[in-house]
């Protein structure tokens, strides 16, 4: 038999332009034939400064910041940082401010795994249930604009509460989407556990087991596949998660069909608690009072995101600007896993296994951009920059 | 999962009452800061809760005390439901080396790679790699995150 040298091996760049979804990463992947044997990740295509900005930002415009971490959970970014700047000042919020902010926060969930849904359909080449899957998000998507006046970067939560009520209308809205919803739901998992071609590229590709899950700190949906019962909405309650109390949606196969259950069965969970929140949002204000001054301490806050804990620990120096805000997203924890589970995979499995752990790169890279490094290209200053973004074809200034 | 109340006992007796007697501190009822006194104790301490089962590697946070305090603080946050146990170390800001906790933590390395590029903190058996999030050409011995790293381009950033 032949052995297999070290120069047969073949090392297959995969990135930064979308690897696997729309946004950039690196893969060098290697490969001895079709089957892969080592893979390495580059990370920082769109990092952009934010932890060291929010340093030299007050306390109130920071939240318009992280809210801007992601622009596919943007809503529980904001709201991961106001519980702890909330928890840091001791300011008391409304309970109806707190349902909101759950409420929101579960319509992002289904967007979120919708959207999901369909990238991982796309991977899979199964285009017809992408356009299907993004169709139905659109419903969602309205939801979201009529609540809070924005498709993407919702702008719910302020600093001691929440901007927008429920109103009555809203209120019906939101019930006749997520009526319809739940029928095609019911349809996606139906696909996704039946489809037999389908299948081909999700049964029993990139298992994880439980205890691979944990030894990898996987977490959110991609722990959950495994067995893993971690979920932050369960085991630490923030906002108004222990009035409303979800169900832990736990799969064993740890396979990528199992990542597809996992995500359509939270979909149902979502449903049920939107209603139930929706029919019992306590009465009373959508904001506290909030000190003007932040005091001296630190404090974690934890959250679940769409595609699992989010972490961020904050620091204040008393200050109008926090002193250190170091955030941890979900994505990072799971990537570990991509990058051990495709060992021994055909490299075709590569962009599905890597697109089931759901990344989101923007929220991976965040920190720093200088300038003067960049040697013979053009540097932009902060002025000139604000100028570009502000300013239409027309030289109109907002 | 045991609950949380029991969670933080069990870390508290484990790093007082065992033999590297370490000082402990709660800020909040769900938070246990262990205060570490050398990046000796890191790995077996770490070690101690994997084998205890008292929560997985969250994140591993870097704090610069500023120039002036010449410390720097690595924060490794780990969770267990709503507990969270943090090993406090202090590293000089200058040629500070931690060993790492990659080979007992695997989803560890990312987090220090994070710390060694953004504070400058040297991780004592991580495999050798080129950045994880800085741009290949980023300039030798500038670490973005720490308080004296002010790029021109964040001067004047936020008009008053």
């Amino acid at each position: 038999m032949q052995e297999t040298t070290r120069s047969e091996l073949f090392t297959v760049p995969i990135g930064p332009q979308h690897p696997a979804l729309k946004e950039p990463s690196h893969f060098r992947i290697t490969v001895d034939g079709e089957i892969v044997t080592d893979a390495f990740v580059r990370l920082g295509y769109a990092h952009r400064g934010i932890e060291k900005a929010a340093e030299s930002r007050n306390w109130v415009r920071n939240l318009y910041l992280f809210e801007r971490v992601c622009g596919i959970c943007s809503h529980i970014h904001a709201t991961a940082y106001c519980l702890g700047v909330e928890r840091l000042a001791g300011a008391e919020v409304p309970p109806r401010a707190q349902a909101i902010r759950v409420l929101v926060a579960e319509l992002e969930r289904i967007h979120s795994h919708l959207l999901w849904l369909g990238v991982a359909a796309h991977e899979a080449g199964f285009d017809t249930l992408f356009m299907y899957s993004w169709r139905d998000r659109e419903a969602i998507m309205d939801v979201l604009e009529g609540l809070t006046g924005n498709r993407v970067n919702y702008s719910a939560n302020v600093l001691g509460g929440v901007k927008n009520d429920v109103d009555d209308a809203q209120r019906g809205a939101i019930l006749r989407a997520i009526d319809g919803l739940e029928g095609r739901s019911y349809h996606y998992l139906d696909v996704v556990t039946t489809d037999a071609l389908f299948l081909q590229r999700t049964r029993g590709i990139g298992v994880m087991t439980r205890n691979q899950a944990e030894v990898m700190g996987a977490v959110g949906p991609t722990a959950r596949a495994s067995g893993v019962t971690r979920d932050v909405r369960v085991d630490a309650p923030y906002a108004a998660y222990d009035r409303y109390p979800v169900v832990r949606v736990v799969e064993s196969a740890g396979d990528l069909e199992a990542r597809f259950v996992v995500r359509m069965r939270e979909l149902f969970e979502c449903y049920r608690l939107i209603r139930y929140l929706l029919d019992n949002l306590p009465p009373g204000d959508l904001r506290g009072r909030m000190p003007r001054r932040i005091p001296e301490g630190e404090t974690v806050s934890r959250v679940e995101a769409p595609r699992g804990e989010l972490f961020y620990f904050l620091k204040s120096n008393g200050s109008d600007t926090p002193e250190r805000i170091k955030v941890r997203t979900p994505t990072i924890c799971n990537l570990t896993s991509v990058v051990k589970l495709v060992i021994g995979h055909q490299l075709a499995d590569v962009p599905m296994i890597l697109a089931g752990i759901d990344p989101c790169f923007s929220c991976n890279d965040r920190t720093v951009q200088l300038d003067e490094i960049t040697g013979g290209s053009r540097i932009w200053t902060w002025d000139e920059l604000r100028r570009n973004s502000r300013e239409d074809g027309h030289g109109h200034r907002d | 999962m045991m609950p949380t109340e029991k969670a933080i006992e069990i870390g508290r007796e484990l790093a007082e009452r065992w033999s590297w007697r370490l000082e402990t501190r709660q800020p909040e009822p769900t938070r246990l800061d262990v205060i570490l006194t050398s990046p000796a104790d890191l790995v077996p301490v770490a070690v101690a809760l994997r084998v205890q089962r008292l929560g997985y590697l969250a994140a591993v946070t870097g704090l610069d005390r500023g120039p002036d305090g010449g410390t720097l603080e690595l924060l490794y946050h780990f969770c267990h439901g709503a507990a969270v146990i943090t090993l406090r170390l202090s590293v000089p800001r200058q040629g500070a080396v931690v060993p790492t906790l990659s080979d007992i933590i695997p989803s560890a390395e990312s987090s220090e790679r994070e710390i060694a590029e953004m504070f400058g903190v040297t991780f004592e058996g991580l495999r050798p790699a080129g950045y994880l999030y800085l741009p290949d050409e980023w300039p030798e011995a500038t670490y973005p995150l720490r308080k004296d790293c002010t790029p021109p381009m964040l001067a004047g950033a936020v008009e008053s």
